[in-house]
């Protein structure tokens, strides 16, 4: 699903290396956490998975692809099958919750009628149902992740990339988050997460890549936070 | 791409113009003074060259004859200009000729006078020339001819005719190419504010795969818009103008000015200000493009 070869991604010349001969294979289903302190290259992983930058040395392959070398119309098409989801939401904060999710769709050409069946659903599997026409201002920080989480699987895409998506959540809420991006998975969307939460990722037991100064110096199935070295 | 795609770029498009209405109608008022301004040019261009194909019809310039001047004299005279080679047709018309068009021309008005006995009008060449804007030079250099007693080409008429358009095409053309630009600055400067507005939809749209022209097929649209609006208003306006002055031209029974139909002239002006107002606004709509809508 995504394999990064000797992959290296430098932001400038003079700067950094962000991130270091790189190397992993993640299957497809599978649940994987990126952990690693502040600055280690988590971001810079996901940024380049979804190619919102070229690495520079090395090769990311996804759907097994090389989206380095993928030309910029066929973007868009990547980028369907892979669903975002953010610290800080980013959602049409004016707007409610049901045009939040259809937007994701109508502007990837889904039809009138796909758009009217899949919205409720999905706000369904999030737990949002009754809340649809809310406002996004008028809702908590967790039901605001939950509709980035529906928009995210609205357009059924095969993988979930969530940078630090419990990163503005209290501990309960981002529990019931974590639990939510697990549900997802366990429907068989591969689910990819970059995170500091300790406590999370002790408790859920999947696999960990553990990043250190753009360096991936652990990669463990079933590990913990600090199980590493 | 299905209805619900259409429906979206169109009301963001309308979205875009709403929010952003101030911009947007100083925008769209600049491609109009610019288009009012090319319009007026135009017509009054057309309706000039209209009007010199009249003047080229008709006798351009009448050089009469010195009573004096004998035979041998006139026939030397008419050589010389028919040797000219700008001229393209002499043609010798006699006192008599004169004086039995008039007659026809007043009708019976001048019955019993007898012609024959006291003629006053001269006898004269009628010239038509090559090129009538060489008409003003031309009189000036026959006048100086052994023979003629005067020259007459619709005295004025032609010269100013020739002076004012030329003015006009130089001064109207300038201030258009200025306006042109200002406009085409304007609206990318108006879409621009519109994709500031919008960031976080772009961003969106990014992620979530949307494709280039689905970003920005909207900004293409609020230019297209601005463009067409800017011409179509232009048109009204003209079309208005131009339909009075006929009417006046009519009303007051000015013949000698030939105005161009109505419909001719606007199909005319049509041809050229929508495709422009349009090209504004694209134009506008592209040089706002930066990085930032691209996925
Ligand atoms: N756009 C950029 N331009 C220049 N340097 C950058 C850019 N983005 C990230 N970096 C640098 O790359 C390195 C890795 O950053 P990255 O954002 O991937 O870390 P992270 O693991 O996500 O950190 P955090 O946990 O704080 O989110 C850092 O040293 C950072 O300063
Ligand atoms: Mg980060």
């Amino acid at each position: 699903m995504v394999e990064a070869k000797n992959l290296c991604m430098k932001y400038g010349k003079g700067k950094q290396l962000a991130l270091e001969n790189v190397n992993f294979f993640i299957d497809r289903g599978e649940f994987a956490f990126f952990v690693g302190s502040s600055g280690a290259g988590k971001s810079t992983l996901l940024k380049l998975i979804i190619r919102e930058i070229k690495p520079t040395e090395g090769v990311i392959k996804v759907f097994n692809r090389d989206v380095g070398r993928l030309p910029r119309h066929r973007l868009p098409y990547l980028r369907r099958n892979i669903g975002m989801v953010f610290q800080d939401f980013r959602l049409m904060e004016e707007r409610s919750v049901y045009d939040n999710v259809a937007f994701a769709m109508i502007v990837t050409g889904s039809s009138r009628r796909e758009v009217k069946r899949r919205v409720p659903h999905v706000l369904n599997l999030v737990g949002l149902q009754d809340k649809a026409k809310a406002k996004i201002t008028d809702l908590s920080g967790g039901e605001q992740q939950r509709v980035g989480l529906a928009r995210a699987i609205a357009n059924r895409p095969a993988m979930i990339i969530a940078d630090e998506p419990t990163g503005n959540l209290d501990p309960g809420t981002a529990l019931d988050i974590m639990n939510l991006l697990r549900s997802i998975n366990l429907r068989g969307t591969t689910v990819l997460v970059a995170t500091h939460n300790r406590d999370i990722v002790d408790r859920f037991r999947k696999r960990v890549l553990y990043l250190e100064n753009g360096k991936l110096v652990g990669d463990e199935q079933k590990g913990i936070y600090t199980n590493v070295h | 791409m299905f209805i619900s795609g259409f429906i979206y770029i169109l009301g963001e498009t309308l979205k875009g113009l709403y929010r952003n209405r101030w911009m947007c109608i100083t925008s769209t008022g600049v491609v109009m003074v610019t288009l009012l301004m090319l319009g007026l040019f135009m017509l009054v261009n057309l309706n000039v060259r209209h009007i010199t194909e009249a003047v080229k019809e008709q006798v351009e310039m009448v050089v009469y004859i010195n009573e004096e001047a004998d035979r041998a004299a006139v026939e030397e005279l008419g050589r010389k200009i028919l040797g000219h080679r700008e001229v393209a047709r002499v043609e010798y018309v006699s006192s008599e000729e004169h004086m039995g068009r008039l007659q026809q021309q007043l009708g019976g008005m001048l019955e019993g006078y007898d012609s024959a006995l006291d003629n006053p009008l001269l006898a004269s060449f009628e010239v038509r020339t090559e090129d009538p804007e060489a008409v003003v030079r031309l009189a000036d250099e026959f006048e100086a001819y052994p023979g003629v007693a005067a020259v007459f080409y619709g005295q004025g008429y032609v010269e100013n005719l020739f002076e004012v358009t030329r003015v006009v095409q130089v001064i109207g053309l300038a201030l258009m190419v200025g306006l042109a630009v200002t406009a085409v600055f304007l609206i990318s400067h108006t879409i621009k504010l519109t994709v500031m507005m919008r960031k976080r939809e772009i961003t969106i749209m990014k992620y979530v795969g949307a494709t280039n022209w689905f970003i920005r097929w909207p900004f293409l649209l609020e230019g297209l818009l601005m463009g067409l609006v800017g011409a179509a208003l232009p048109l009204g306006i003209l079309n208005y103008l131009y339909g009075s002055s006929i009417e006046w031209v009519d009303v007051n029974e000015l013949m000698f000015i030939n105005l161009l139909p109505l419909q001719t002239v606007m199909a005319e002006l049509a041809i050229y200000l929508v495709p422009l107002g349009t090209g504004l606004g694209i134009l506008g709509s592209m040089l706002s493009m930066g990085r930032f809508l691209r996925v």
